[in-house]
Order: structure tokens, then sequence, then C-alpha cells
């Protein structure tokens, strides 16, 4: 037997089946404790302690609510962009919020994907873009604008709360990308109707 | 165990987290027990099962319930190393001076019917580490580096020595 090996590379490898400390290994019985030590486990379990996953429920009020403001965003971008030909808006310059490369990280949580210095840029820009225009619209168009982008900052907000208790919760980072998202729609949409003339 | 005893237990049911702690205990028991010594198991594994219900939320089942308790049990007993005084500078160079094989004893006076438990509780806390991690429970030097805050290099020279060591303690004589 080599009691003195050399260090090298085989010192860093598996053990040799053949290697008497593979034996031992192989040999080293398992135990049980002594004692029964689940009622010292249970002692400590405060229920301050207790796993509570983060579990979102709402209400039939609050799922209506929501099913409206859906539909009256979707309303409002349909009715901005009906006004608006086509070609007009897709010639206007546009203010692109860069996407992080994926949705993904491992083990397969979705973050949202825009990235907070990234997002605030592009609504930023817009916004600019769509006070110095907004003249050029009419009020109850910045009327419903207004209204749509108070009720997705109201959802963003309430995404980024929730997210402050459970950064990693998959839905509500899907959540808080799609809010995001809305967000920059509506507000292209509303910039290039603004930008190529309005009413 | 049915899988729905981490998810009952992730909810905060009590008697699903014993079950849970039922089917996971001889593993943890025995990792405490040959990382950190038959002393100090008990008291270990119970801080584990203590640990993983304050963590449980956190598990979201990227991996299986098993490997996740495993690495949360790895990181409680590495830090109970920690907080024992064995500061990571100390954790690794107390290994080094009590693992200097080259003037280790010879092995006549040594109890040579020491099986490998006996042999092990010899090794200061980081070589011990090292080897139960990747000789026993298969880490790569790379994880253990990071487990210990080391590089891997450190974690191989402390394989190779603790390796040596054992090998010297448990040689039967001739």
């Amino acid at each position: 037997m080599t009691e003195q090996r050399p260090f090298g590379e085989s010192d860093h490898e598996p053990l040799a089946a053949d290697d008497m400390l593979s034996q031992a290994i192989g040999q080293w019985r398992e135990d049980t404790p002594a004692a029964d030590l689940w009622p010292g486990v249970a002692r400590r379990l405060d229920v301050r302690t207790a796993p509570r996953r983060t579990r979102i429920s709402f209400t039939l009020p609050q799922l209506a609510m929501a099913a409206s403001l859906l539909i009256a965003v979707a309303s409002g971008v349909t009715w901005l962009a009906a006004r608006q030909p086509l070609t007009a808006v897709d010639t206007q310059p546009m203010v692109v919020a860069q996407s992080e490369s994926t949705g993904e990280v491992e083990g397969g949580i979705v973050n949202a994907n825009f990235a907070d210095a990234q997002f605030n840029a592009a609504v930023t820009d817009l916004e600019q873009i769509l006070h110095s225009e907004r003249e050029r619209l009419d009020p109850r168009t910045v009327l419903v604008i207004e209204r749509n982008l108070n009720a997705i900052d109201a959802a963003i907000q309430e995404a980024r709360a929730a997210l402050n208790d459970d950064p990693a919760n998959a839905y509500l980072n899907s959540h808080l990308a799609d809010a995001r998202r809305r967000k920059l729609d509506l507000l292209r949409h509303a910039t290039n109707l603004a930008s190529a003339g309005g009413n | 165990m049915p899988v729905n005893d981490v998810v009952l237990a992730t909810e905060g049911d009590a008697a699903a987290f014993e079950r849970v702690y039922r089917a996971h205990l001889p593993r943890i028991f025995n990792l405490a027990r040959r990382m950190a010594g038959p002393d100090a198991a008990d008291e270990l594994t119970q801080d584990v099962f203590v640990r993983a219900w304050q963590k449980l939320a956190l598990f979201r089942g990227e991996s299986s319930f098993a490997t996740w308790l495993h690495r949360l049990a790895v990181n409680v007993i590495i830090e109970r190393f920690r907080t024992l005084g064995t500061a990571r500078e100390r954790f690794l160079a107390d290994s080094e001076a009590a693992l200097d094989v080259a003037h280790a004893p010879r092995t006549k006076h040594l109890d040579l019917s020491m099986d490998l438990q006996a042999a092990i509780e010899q090794l200061p806390h980081g070589a011990r580490t090292v080897f139960v991690l990747h000789d026993v429970e298969g880490y790569k030097h790379e994880e253990i580096g990071d487990l210990l805050g080391v590089s891997s290099g450190t974690s191989k020279s402390q394989l190779h020595r603790a390796r040596q060591r054992l090998r010297v303690l448990l040689r039967k004589e001739a």
C-alpha cells in the first residue's frame, strides 16, 4: 500500500475502488439518533417562522374590475389606433425599451423582461414626447390615455410591492413585465398618434 | 414520502413537515455526524430542520427536495463551524498544520482498529468537511470552494492531505 502518495491529479479525483478509503467509506455504517429529535424540532417551529408562500387570490369585484380595466385599455388603444392610418404610425420613430436577453432565469423562474433603468428611460422619453405633443390631441383622447396610464401604473406599483415580499414569484414577475409592456405600448401609440397630427 | 407533504409543509402544515422530517432524517443525521462528529450531530440535525422550516417558502421545486435540503444542511453545518470560532482563515490554516502528514507519527502507536468515523474525527473541521463533501457526498471541488469561500485549489489541497492522513490512521499493520 502506498502510504505517502505524491501530490498529483490522482488525489483530486474520485477514489479508486480498491483504495482503502473507498472500502472504508463503503463500510461506514449508517447511524440513527439515540433519541427522537422531533420534539426538539417541533418546539422550535414557531408560528412566526412558519413558511407562508404568497398566494394571490382575487375577489369577484376585483376580477370584474380587472376585466373592465383590460377592456378599457384595449378599447382605448384600439380607438387610438383606429383613428390613425397604419402607414403613418409605422413611419414614426419609436423609443423601444431594450429587453433583457431572456425572461428566464435558472430553474424556470420568470423574471420581468425589462430592466428598471431601461424601462424608466423609455417611459421618460415617451412621456416627454407625449407632453410636448399633447396639444395636438383631442382632450377626450388625452383623458382616455391618462386614465389608462394611471390604471397601469397602479398595477405596476402593486406588483412591485408584492415582489418586495416574494422576489422569486414567477407569477408576479410575469405580471409586472406584462404591465410594463402595456404601459410602453400605450405610450407608443399615444406618441405616434400625437406626432402624426393627433385628431 | 408523498410529494404533497412538501407542498403542505410549504403552506405551514407542521404535521406534513414532521413526515418530511422523518423521511429525510437518516440522510441529514448521518451527514451531520460525518461532518461534525456524533456529539454535535443531534443538535445540528435539529438546526437543519428548523432552518428548513423557516426557508421552505423559498423552495421552488427547481431541484429535488432532497437535494435542496442536503445543500441547506451543508450550509448550516459549515456555519456552525464558523460560529464556533473557526473563522475562515483559521478554519483552513488549522487544517494545514494539523494535516502536516510529512511530520505525522508513524502508525505503530495508533489504534489500528479505529474505523473511519473515529479516524475522521481526528481531522480538523476544514479537512473533514472537504473529505466528506468530496469523497462521501460527491461534491465537486468548485462546489466545495463556493460553500467554504475558498478556491477549488485549496479544496484539492485539503482533500489530498485529508486522504493521506486518513490512510495513515486506518492502515492495518501487517
